[in-house]
């Protein structure tokens, strides 16, 4: 590798480099793209904003271009090395500005990446949203290949992976459960967020750690121009955002702060249980960025959120997430850039319960301390390498009592994940681009407290072991190659095919309905092995009329090894032993995506459509033959539309369908103790109805005055009413003890909003 | 953690719920076995009973199945009672009695099956007292049996609360893996509207950790809230759903206040 370094320059040539950024408000611009005028060079800014483009000596005009900003020519003479630091000027960039596309026109056909998507977070403004509340993880949720968890679930599945293998980092950090209020909010404040990408399964190998896709979103850095306030006034909720320099163009500050106050509501009720009741969540953002000198450049980015849930004083529940990121980019040279990260996240919840005769707490905690250093090196302008390393110390609490109970703590668990990786961004010709890379991952679990179990057959424990406290009891090692490769057939289309494994180490068990605070972490061990996903995927990509519309057709195939499931009657949230009560096995999902979207004018939006498939094969589960997992759907289809009616108004839709999710339904039932109980035979046999809702939204932009501007939104969730399944239960027919009937319960039917978002 | 089930299902339904019946096409399976049996530390007979499964649609009358030579041994003294079918499906012992400590054998041949169980009866543990008390939820009168944990671990514990002539569909069970040696205080939580003066029967019944398992499980079954459904991992081998109970009994009955 360290060749690489030292290639010896062709021809006399230097380098260009530098960082873009927004004129008015000091922040990065992330995948700004910086062109020489005859587009035989270029590349894009990096996503702390830096760009480096080698280009033979003498004059040159580069053009810098972000969508949304007017494109800047800037003649430069490259006698040497040069930085050239662009800010970029808004074109006219209003509240309720609609930007699908944050990248080049035609970086979707350009890029090897394939299996990606990115959001701009000011998509959002225009859009409808449940309660008032915008949500980048329900925008994620319409984008091909990505399904919801549910109605109003900011949960998602992607390309039939489960909730749990999806990552999920907020500048840096994982977040362990991005969901508020039992999964209808997310834990992403818009207002503080800058940018969100993801990439479904053929991530660069820079990521890992995860089976199915990776949700990379940064925060806001805070604007290092002037002070600005904004924020928003909803029914349920309200959020205030605070930014300014700390020392202009030098360094800023941002906090975000959001309170849910929908028990405000519910005091007013008549019913005094309901009155009890305690349900709230609040959640904090903050960030520092200070630029010690022009090649060293300090953040500090900070969440803090947490959910409240009580009935009187019988029974609470908290939860919350907090992360911290300290990261430090250092530009050697002009070649070559360095981020280096230190990232704490955590996950807790804590039940109390008063009742029962019990006066006691479970606390549940994980926690990972976090090293990661990337370097970038920008070898010549067909080459783009990067290097890194990164090493986890995950601590996992399942469950520490308090109070007057006489249970002896569930021990901790301790384990170490650690990977180093190498991708290349190459160039191979005008036409042709890979991104090729290789990611090894390793994990050793550390003995301890914690009990190590030997299964037989029937998953019976036949040993108890025990390690001493720092001894690695197993390392697993996983090789993770990564790579992707497109070839231009002409300016507007191209093919792309690329191949990913990824391997996760880390998993929840959930074995319910619904996403649950308490569900529960666990780490590889012994009998648990590591998962791992096998991807092939290949696409055609083509753009119409200059890039307004873009066009993909993308198919893929993914192998998945020691996926697992319950056993009948198992119960994740007791205090037994997890291990046998789980079954391993094999899955396999593949599906065709297709997308067109339209990026500009006063008409934006986009289709998407999925067709896959999702089965699962376990010994021990339907007889061992192949069952569709439980996210299995085999159409999916989302319709989003926004319409710039007027300077004043704009309007939006979005439509959603997707078949049922795949369901345990009972084939029988009998009576036992005076009760008639159903009778099951297969898992995931049945299907629940299709899915489908329409939502509607609009923007009323009031008057505006120089410091001051602010909008009203209105949304109407779910317009014509369907009636989707939330749940589907059977029962004994209240009305003819002599029949059963199924009852299915939904949940949102027209749901109306109206927010006040205003700017300062 | 039940609680917090309860409880987010509860704060789940304070939203804009709405429930209606549907149509849901459910496919017809082979009958099973069902059976039911217990014995306990009262006067018997102690009864068996055999039904089988029956298809979703049909209409809630479950056949008991004819014909079985069910015996249970008791094999602490080796003496085996042959029961003999009094109604259709239901077995009756003859001479048997229950005793704390004791493992009761049960042996089934029905339609070419053999279905073989075995449960011991553990040491009684007696009602201290019944209360009413006003619920902490709505205007509810809650039903409080109070009793004590012995010092020894492993009590497994089923409730049975009868208001009136109704008898809660409900499954109560607790064990002492929490609270070992103290006092029990156990609100049964029911949907029966108890009014002051309705009379009230407590039953505590002390039963093997494999039938708290089944009661565990058939709760967890029917409350239908697990993504993977499942019948109830009955206690009894040879394929029949259900499960067969040595238990003791202690019963109290009073007036609501």
């Amino acid at each position: 590798m360290l060749l690489l370094f030292a290639l010896p320059a062709i021809a006399q040539k230097h380098t260009l480099s530098g960082t873009v950024k927004d004129k008015s408000t000091g922040e990065t611009l992330i995948g700004a793209v910086v062109q020489t005028d005859d587009k035989t060079a270029g590349t894009a800014t990096n996503e702390y904003g830096f760009y480096s483009l080698s280009l033979p000596a003498g004059e040159h005009t580069v053009k810098i271009n972000y969508v949304g900003y007017t494109e800047q020519p800037q003649k430069v003479t490259l006698d040497k090395d040069v930085t050239l630091n662009v800010s970029l000027v808004a074109e006219g960039k209003q509240l309720n500005e609609v930007v699908v596309s944050s990248k080049a026109k035609n970086e979707n056909v350009t890029s090897s990446q394939m299996g990606m998507n990115t959001l701009n977070v000011k998509e959002l403004n225009a859009l409808p949203v449940l309660f008032g509340e915008k949500d980048v993880m329900k925008i994620v949720q319409l984008l091909p290949g990505v399904q919801s968890a549910g109605d109003g679930n900011s949960g998602f599945f992607v390309r039939g992976g489960g909730a749990d293998q999806n990552l999920i980092l907020l500048d840096e950090a994982v977040v362990y459960n991005p969901s508020h209020l039992l999964g209808f909010f997310s834990v992403f404040n818009s207002d503080a967020i800058k940018n969100l990408t993801l990439y479904k399964g053929n991530e660069p190998a820079q990521y890992g750690g995860r089976l199915s896709s990776v949700t990379d979103i940064k925060m806001n850095d805070g604007n290092d121009q002037s002070y600005h306030v904004n924020g928003g006034i909803g029914l349920i909720s309200s959020r205030l955002n605070i930014e300014g320099p700390i020392v202009k163009d030098q360094g800023s500050f941002l906090v975000s702060a959001r309170r849910t106050y929908a028990d405000v509501f519910l005091g007013l009720s008549p019913d005094t249980t309901i009155k009890k009741t305690k349900l709230y969540f609040y959640d904090l953002n903050a960030k520092l960025n200070y630029k010690l000198s022009d090649n060293d450049h300090i953040y500090l980015s900070g969440y803090y959120g947490k959910d409240v849930l009580g009935l009187g004083s019988l029974f609470g529940l908290n939860w919350g997430n907090a992360t911290a990121t300290l990261r430090y980019n250092h530009i050697f040279n002009p070649k070559l850039f360095s981020n280096t990260s230190l990232i704490y996240s955590d996950y807790t919840y804590k039940i109390n319960i008063n009742t029962f005769g019990i006066d006691a707490s479970i606390l549940s905690v994980i926690k990972d301390w976090n090293f990661k250093e990337e370097l970038s090196y920008y070898a010549n302008p067909d080459n783009k390498w990067s290097f890194g390393l990164n090493s986890v110390y995950h601590t996992i609490t399942p469950g520490q009592f308090g109070g007057n109970i006489s249970v002896p703590n569930q021990p901790e668990t301790h384990s170490w994940e650690n990977a180093v990786y190498v991708n290349d961004h190459w160039k191979a010709s005008s036409k042709l681009n890979f991104d090729l890379g290789v990611r090894l991952s390793t994990f050793s679990v550390f003995g301890g407290d914690n009990k190590f179990y030997n299964l037989d057959k029937n998953g019976n424990i036949t040993d108890t072991m025990q390690y001493g406290a720092g001894q690695i009891v197993e390392t697993f090692a996983t090789p993770e190659p990564r790579a992707s490769a497109s070839y231009q057939l002409n300016e507007s289309s191209s093919l792309k095919a690329a191949y990913a494994r990824n391997a996760q180490y880390l998993h929840l068990l959930s074995n319910s309905t619904t996403s649950n605070p308490t569900d529960k972490w666990v780490a590889t061990n012994n009998i648990i092995k590591p998962e791992i996903a096998d991807q092939f995927s290949a696409g055609y990509f083509r753009n119409f009329k200059d890039n307004t519309y873009e066009c993909s057709i993308e198919g893929y195939y993914k192998a998945m090894q020691n996926e697992l499931d319950y056993k009948d009657n198992a119960q994740v949230l007791s205090n037994n032993p997890i291990e046998p009560q789980l079954l391993f096995g094999q899955g396999r999902a593949y599906g065709v995506e297709l997308s067109a979207k339209k990026n500009e004018g006063r008409f934006t939006g986009w289709v998407s459509y999925t067709l896959s498939r999702t089965e699962l094969q376990i010994n021990g589960i339907n007889s061992s033959n192949w069952y569709p997992a439980h996210q299995d759907r085999t159409n999916n289809l989302s319709v989003v539309a926004m319409y710039k009616l007027s300077k004043k108004w704009t309007v939006s839709a979005d439509f959603v369908y997707y078949t049922g999710d795949a369901v345990t339904f009972p084939s029988g039932k009998y009576t036992l103790d005076h009760q008639v109980v159903f009778y099951y035979t297969e898992r995931n046999a049945y299907r629940e109805p299709s899915y489908n809702r329409l939502d509607l939204g609009a923007t009323l932009k009031l008057k505006e005055h120089k410091h001051y501007s602010s909008e009203l939104a209105f949304s109407l969730y779910n317009a014509y009413g369907r009636e989707n399944p939330y749940t589907i239960t059977f029962q004994q027919d209240p009305n003819d003890p002599a029949k059963t009937q199924a009852v299915q319960t939904s949940l949102f039917r027209w749901v109306p909003s109206i927010s006040y978002n205003f700017k300062f | 953690m039940k609680n917090a089930r309860i409880a987010i299902l509860f704060i789940m339904s304070a939203f804009c719920s709405c429930q209606k019946v549907i149509k849901v096409n459910l496919n017809s399976a082979a009958p099973r076995y069902v059976v039911a049996g217990n014995v306990t530390d009262q006067p018997g007979p102690y009864t068996i009973n055999i039904t089988k499964t029956i298809d979703f649609s049909q209409d809630n009358t479950f056949p008991g199945v004819s014909g079985a030579t069910v015996f249970i041994t008791d094999s602490n003294n080796n003496i085996t009672d042959t029961l003999t079918e009094g109604s259709a499906g239901n077995y009756l012992t003859h001479t048997l009695v229950g005793v704390p400590g004791h493992t009761y054998h049960l042996d089934i041949a029905v339609g070419g099956n053999i279905f073989v169980c075995s449960s011991t009866m553990p040491q009684p543990v007696l009602l201290d007292s019944v209360r009413t008390q006003k619920s902490s939820f709505g205007k509810n009168i809650d039903v409080v049996p109070y009793y004590k944990d012995p010092v020894a671990t492993g009590n497994n514990y089923h409730l049975t609360l009868k208001v009136k002539d109704s008898v809660s569909t409900e499954i109560y069970i607790h064990n002492d893996d929490l609270i070992n040696g103290n006092e029990v205080a156990n609100t049964l939580f029911n949907n029966i509207d108890v009014k002051t003066g309705d009379s009230i029967t407590v039953e505590l019944q002390c039963t093997d950790h494999k039938v708290n398992q089944y009661y565990d499980n058939l709760q967890q079954t029917i409350q239908q809230n697990s993504a993977t459904p499942a019948n109830p991992q009955s206690n009894i081998t040879g394929g029949a759903l259900g499960y067969f109970s040595a238990h003791t009994v202690d019963r109290k009955t009073i007036v609501a206040q």
